[in-house]
């Protein structure tokens, strides 16, 4: 095979691959690399666009630590996040296994559970408003026709959370159920014929064989669906605005509000850098994995 | 790579059939069909209630309980979407910002890929290392970065060449492309396919006296089909679907997409559930004409990217 630098000087061909990057490395500057480093930046300071901007070292910190709505707004993220995250790999852990044989509609039946990732999550969140709509929605219309009572959903401090977790786990099972398809084509056939002549139950072969084998997946789900809902904003913008008594109120909600609404740029920045280094530690261990699995 | 492994997993699905299904007894099928069907009905049914309210008379949509099946078609609902002042506005906006940061997604990130994966320079492994890397920042946690780089672009919306004194690219079609226009995960597609292509079709080109630019779009952008395929539906599904950049960097009701505007109709005074619903039928209906076609793209596309658009 000829050499490559037969032709060319590497001096030459650098310049080249540069230019190449060039315009696709200045966009993640500017929306990615820049904005990571200026947000930690920003969290040291009282920028506000309004009065002239101090360095207040680690005050924005301190005061996050001694917040009472921000601590609420952790707590509700953890709870979203755990409510959501476990659901989904188990509804798209059972879909994926039920999908995995070949029998007439299975492309129908895959299509139908994915249509929920498709939709806009504007146009999901509007939905579900109305689904939950107390006088006249068809959530309350089947409690009552059930004889339970109608609940008042996205107005009761104790059911909103809730109500918005069902609606992500509505939108995101398909997604596990994808990867988990992916991840039950590459355990070998010959395991679950070794396990059927020894008399295995179907129960016990899902339980000790599929599950096992497929942990490096689930391990990587687990982490997507963790930092995913770690962000959640635009469902909570639409359907709560943070209410009822702040009960819906996320992270990334509350960094919107900070921002926007009060302007106080630098204590937003502050919360999103914790944001930032919880989801970077999320992702690290999650990239470990997924290197481990591909090896 | 990963990305070879999971398309040929993909493939595979659709032709090896598990032997354990010649011996799932009926009764058991029934039982099986049963609750898939269930499984079905209960994922589509949001989108049931949402077509079926959308039909429904004024009158009717305050019903308690309300009836699935709506007692006419009424095609007004749809037509007051259609007359609404700024619907008209808000397609065009979102078929630019779609369709702009679809075709900036297709030509940054190939080039960038196409470096990265068949070129020779300095700093490569570097380079390479820092895509990867920013595949792991949470860009809804930039919004307030964002937000000022966008205003602070110098010479744009009355700046100066040090970005002050006017709006930037706020309220422009630029600004809104901008923190979409090119992605990590667009550019790590691009080079896991490039790196899959033989060789030879570039060897023979450069022996002929090609340039590297003419390689690229004479030989290899032409192969990469498949790959700017899914890209290109990724790119236009995650866009059309966007909120939270729209959001932010326009305030104008000249500059909303289709997003912003059903929300806004949803949260205004006068909404009325069944032009609600037909808006949110019209925003939801062409994505899934689109994955109806491209339905392999798009699965392929997100097992590699293990996100969602």
């Amino acid at each position: 095979m000829p050499s490559r630098s037969a032709t060319a000087g590497p001096f030459n061909r650098s310049w080249g691959a540069y230019a190449f990057l060039a315009p696709a490395l200045l966009i993640l500057f500017l929306s990615l690399l820049l904005p990571a480093i200026a947000t930690i930046g920003m969290s040291f300071t009282d920028i506000s666009f309004l009065r002239p901007t101090n360095w207040v070292g680690l005050d924005n910190y301190f005061r996050l630590m001694a917040d009472g709505r921000f601590q609420q707004a952790i707590g509700n993220t953890m709870y979203y996040t755990l409510g959501v995250t476990f659901p989904t790999m188990a509804l798209g852990l059972l879909a994926a296994v039920a999908l995995n044989r070949k029998f007439p509609f299975r492309i129908v039946f895959r299509t139908i559970f994915y249509l929920p990732v498709l939709t806009s999550l504007i146009a999901a969140a509007v939905v579900w408003v109305y689904l939950y709509e107390p006088y006249s929605g068809p959530v309350n219309g089947l409690f009552v026709s059930l004889g339970l009572g109608p609940q008042p959903w996205l107005s009761s401090p104790n059911l909103a959370m809730t109500a918005l977790i069902i609606m992500a786990v509505w939108r995101d099972f398909g997604t596990a159920m994808i990867i988990y398809l992916a991840g039950l084509q590459d355990i070998p056939e010959e395991i679950y014929e070794a396990a059927r002549l020894d008399g295995a139950s179907k129960f016990s072969i899902l339980w000790r064989i599929t599950v096992p084998m497929l942990g490096s997946v689930t391990f990587y789900l687990m982490i997507i669906l963790i930092v995913q809902s770690f962000q959640v904003f635009g469902a909570i913008y639409v359907m709560t605005g943070g209410g009822p008594l702040g009960s819906t109120e996320t992270i990334v909600f509350q960094m919107y509000q900070t921002a926007f609404g009060y302007t106080e740029f630098g204590y937003s920045a502050a919360m999103s850098t914790v944001l930032f280094f919880v989801i970077l530690l999320f992702s690290l261990v999650g990239t470990k994995i997924m290197r481990r699995g591909e090896g | 790579m990963s990305v070879v492994a999971t398309q040929s997993n993909l493939t595979r699905t659709d032709e090896r059939s598990f032997p354990l299904s010649r011996f799932i007894p009926w009764g058991e099928r029934i039982v099986g069909y049963g609750l898939l069907l269930f499984a079905a009905f209960a994922t589509m049914a949001p989108f049931l209630w949402m077509v079926s309210t959308s039909f429904k008379a004024d009158a009717e949509v305050f019903q308690f309980p309300p009836s699935f099946i709506p007692q006419g078609l009424e095609w007004q609902n749809y037509l007051d979407v259609i007359y609404l002042p700024d619907s008209g506005r808000q397609l065009v906006n979102s078929l630019v910002f779609a369709l702009g940061s679809t075709i900036s997604n297709l030509i940054f990130c190939s080039l960038a890929g196409y470096a990265l994966a068949r070129m020779q320079f300095r700093g490569k492994t570097i380079v390479f290392a820092l895509v990867v890397g920013l595949l792991m920042v949470p860009a809804q946690s930039q919004i307030v970065p964002v937000f000022l780089i966008v205003q602070k672009i110098p010479f744009a919306g009355g700046n100066d060449w040090l970005g002050n004194g006017g709006t930037g690219l706020l309220n422009t079609y630029w600004g809104m492309i901008l923190p979409t226009a090119a992605t990590p995960f667009g550019i790590f597609l691009m080079r896991q396919f490039f790196t899959r292509i033989p060789s030879e079709y570039e060897e023979s080109a450069r022996l002929d006296g090609a340039k590297s630019f003419t390689i690229f779009w004479r030989i290899l952008l032409p192969l990469a089909r498949p790959a700017m395929a899914v890209l290109g539906v990724l790119s236009f599904q995650s866009a059309w679907n966007e909120f939270i950049w729209p959001l932010i960097l326009t305030n104008s009701r000249d500059m909303a997409t289709l997003q912003i505007g059903l929300q806004l109709l949803q949260s205004g005074p006068d909404a009325r559930w069944n032009v609600v619903m037909a808006m949110a039928t019209l925003i939801t209906v062409p994505i899934i004409i689109v994955f109806l076609f491209a339905q392999r793209l798009v699965i392929d596309g997100a097992v590699t990217s293990g996100v969602k658009g």
